[in-house]
């Protein structure tokens, strides 16, 4: 993504953003794109498939010619939990549990990518729900997170 | 591949287990000195010397630490595997048969570490290690995952909580009798329902309890544990099972991931499968492994296991009976006797075949399935027979 001005960015600037997550060169621009606001999911350019978390091959056909791809971010609940207690984040107050959850995004089934859900009362969100792509901020960093689309939500 | 080619059936055998017990509290001593006090034990249980052991297999403290520690001369075979312990047992099992050595010491040490239990945290000894900076909470990685497939398994099966709650009750009731296990206050449903709340849907009771102590064993050929003190138990087959999508968010469904490539894997290598075996043991790290250990080893469909505890519960002793006879993890489990990550399944399975399991002694016991880890980066299995 090279019209990407967060490419600016330093690989140790990028490190110091990202505390505790799993920065290597196969995941720096999966959180370069982070930065921007935009969902980078490496795509193989040879097959097409997608796979997620980012690493340094195509699974499905063993092309090394894989492209953090920006997604649209809409998919399905597959998974979610509510966390009554957890690691200290900024802005996360357990006291109301905190929900993450597991989508299935639309570019392929069984492609999923987890996050906290924004914008709805813990009641309303379950398994089955559309959602789409939405951010928060922690600690000045963008972090990916859901909305439940307004037709399935409660 | 799935194949039924097994050359070491029956070949190697566990010729004896020992155990410290298990505490659910910090105790002033270190995870060495709990597995020096269990390789000690089994080695003098088995009628052996320091001498005699040319293969080490274990994790925490390392197999080097070990043998200096024990004074073991020298050996020709040796590892450090992850953990659960039937990674230890397939690799031991395979050094054996292969030649490498002949006579291993497997041993796996319990300690309650701080990503664990908070309380650990005031043991500066237990210590925080490297940077414990994780990646916060928007993620369902690691001890998360369990909770997250269990709420995927109450929404496509109407799970109520109820039949999570059978199998933490289970544990305890057979924990009552196990005089190594952590915690042996027996549970009723409504202890259970109360518990505080962890990660919904799971609370403290759905997961396993972090303990001290340790577990060991010796492996060793067929033909020489029986010329040892304690009767035999030959490794009839020992599988592990992964598949490419095992990262906990990416698994694929709850009938696709590593149980089903165990199952399959040990089945076809085994004499006995759910129809032959007289004792079950099914990891229990969370509730939701077992209930799945259950559906995809067989003893019921999927979405069964609720029906099948309730028509296989003993009243009288609130517990699973399968079929009146098989008990269902006979020591407690990692929910009662300690998570033990996979040693006390195998240890009590031991015990059981060698008839030293004193008052939960199951009577006659000749053979044994055990289903350990769970569904991502761990399942495995072995079944065991008595000589
Ligand atoms: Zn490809």
């Amino acid at each position: 993504m090279p019209d990407l001005i967060t490419d600016l960015i330093t690989d140790a600037e990028l490190v110091r953003r990202f505390p505790g997550q799993p920065l290597s060169h196969d995941s720096a621009a999966h959180y370069r794109g982070r930065l921007a606001r935009k969902l980078l999911i490496n795509r193989c350019a040879a097959c097409g498939t997608w796979h997620h978390a980012p690493q340094p091959i195509c699974p499905a056909c063993w092309s090394t010619d894989v492209v953090p791809t920006e997604v649209a971010g809409t998919g399905t609940i597959h998974l979610a939990v509510f966390l009554h207690q957890g690691p200290p984040a900024e802005g996360v107050d357990y006291s109301t549990p905190y929900p993450v959850v597991t989508v299935e995004l639309d570019e392929q089934p069984g492609l999923r990518f987890t996050g906290t859900v924004v914008g709805s009362p813990n009641e309303a969100v379950a398994i089955g729900k559309r959602v789409t792509l939405d951010w928060i901020d922690r600690a000045g960093t963008p972090v990916p997170a859901f909305r439940l689309v307004e037709s399935s939500a409660s | 591949m799935i194949s039924s080619r097994n050359p070491a059936k029956n070949l190697v055998a566990i010729a004896g287990a020992a155990t410290t017990g298990f505490s659910s509290k910090n105790t002033p001593r270190s995870q060495a000195s709990y597995a020096a006090e269990a390789c000690t034990a089994v080695i003098r249980a088995c009628g052996l010397q320091a001498g005699d052991i040319d293969g080490i297999v274990g994790t925490n403290p390392s197999a080097a630490e070990v043998q200096a520690m024990l004074g073991i001369p020298e050996v020709t075979f040796f590892a450090n595997p992850p953990i659960p312990v039937g990674n230890h047992m397939a690799a031991a099992v395979a050094a054996v048969h292969s030649g490498q050595c002949d006579t291993v010491l497997v041993y796996h040490a319990s300690y309650r570490l701080p990503w664990n239990t908070a309380s650990a945290l005031k043991d500066p000894f237990r210590g925080l290690g490297p940077s414990m900076a994780g990646p916060g909470p928007d993620t369902v990685g690691g001890v998360v995952g369990y909770t997250a497939w269990a709420a995927r398994y109450m929404y496509e099966f109407g799970v109520p909580k109820e039949t999570f709650g059978r199998i933490a009750i289970n544990d305890r009731s057979n924990a009552v009798h196990n005089p190594a296990a952590a915690m042996r206050t027996p549970m009723t449903m409504d202890d259970y329902l109360s518990a505080r709340m962890i990660r919904w849907p799971l609370c403290l009771l759905d997961m396993d309890v972090p303990v001290d102590g340790a577990d060991a064993f010796i492996i060793t050929t067929t033909e020489r544990a029986r010329d040892l003190a304690l009767p035999p138990v030959l490794v009839n087959a020992v599988t592990l099972g992964m598949i490419d999508k095992n990262e906990e968010d990416q698994t694929p469904s709850l009938r696709h991931h590593g149980h089903q490539v165990v199952v399959n894997n040990l089945r076809a290598k085994s004499d006995f499968w759910t129809d032959g075996c007289d004792l079950y043991y099914a990891y229990d790290g969370f509730t939701p492994i077992t209930l799945n250990w259950l559906e995809n080893a067989g003893w019921c469909g999927p979405g069964e296991a609720g029906a099948f505890i309730e028509s296989n519960w003993d009243a009288a002793g609130s517990r699973i009976m399968i079929n009146g006879r098989v008990p269902l993890n006979s020591h407690g489990g990692a929910l009662s006797e300690g998570g033990t990550q996979g040693s006390g399944y195998i240890r009590e399975a031991v015990h059981q075949l060698q008839g030293l399991a004193g008052d939960r002694q199951v009577a006659g016991a000749r053979t044994a399935l055990l289903t350990l880890g769970g569904f991502f980066f761990n399942a495995q299995g072995l079944t065991l027979v008595r000589d």
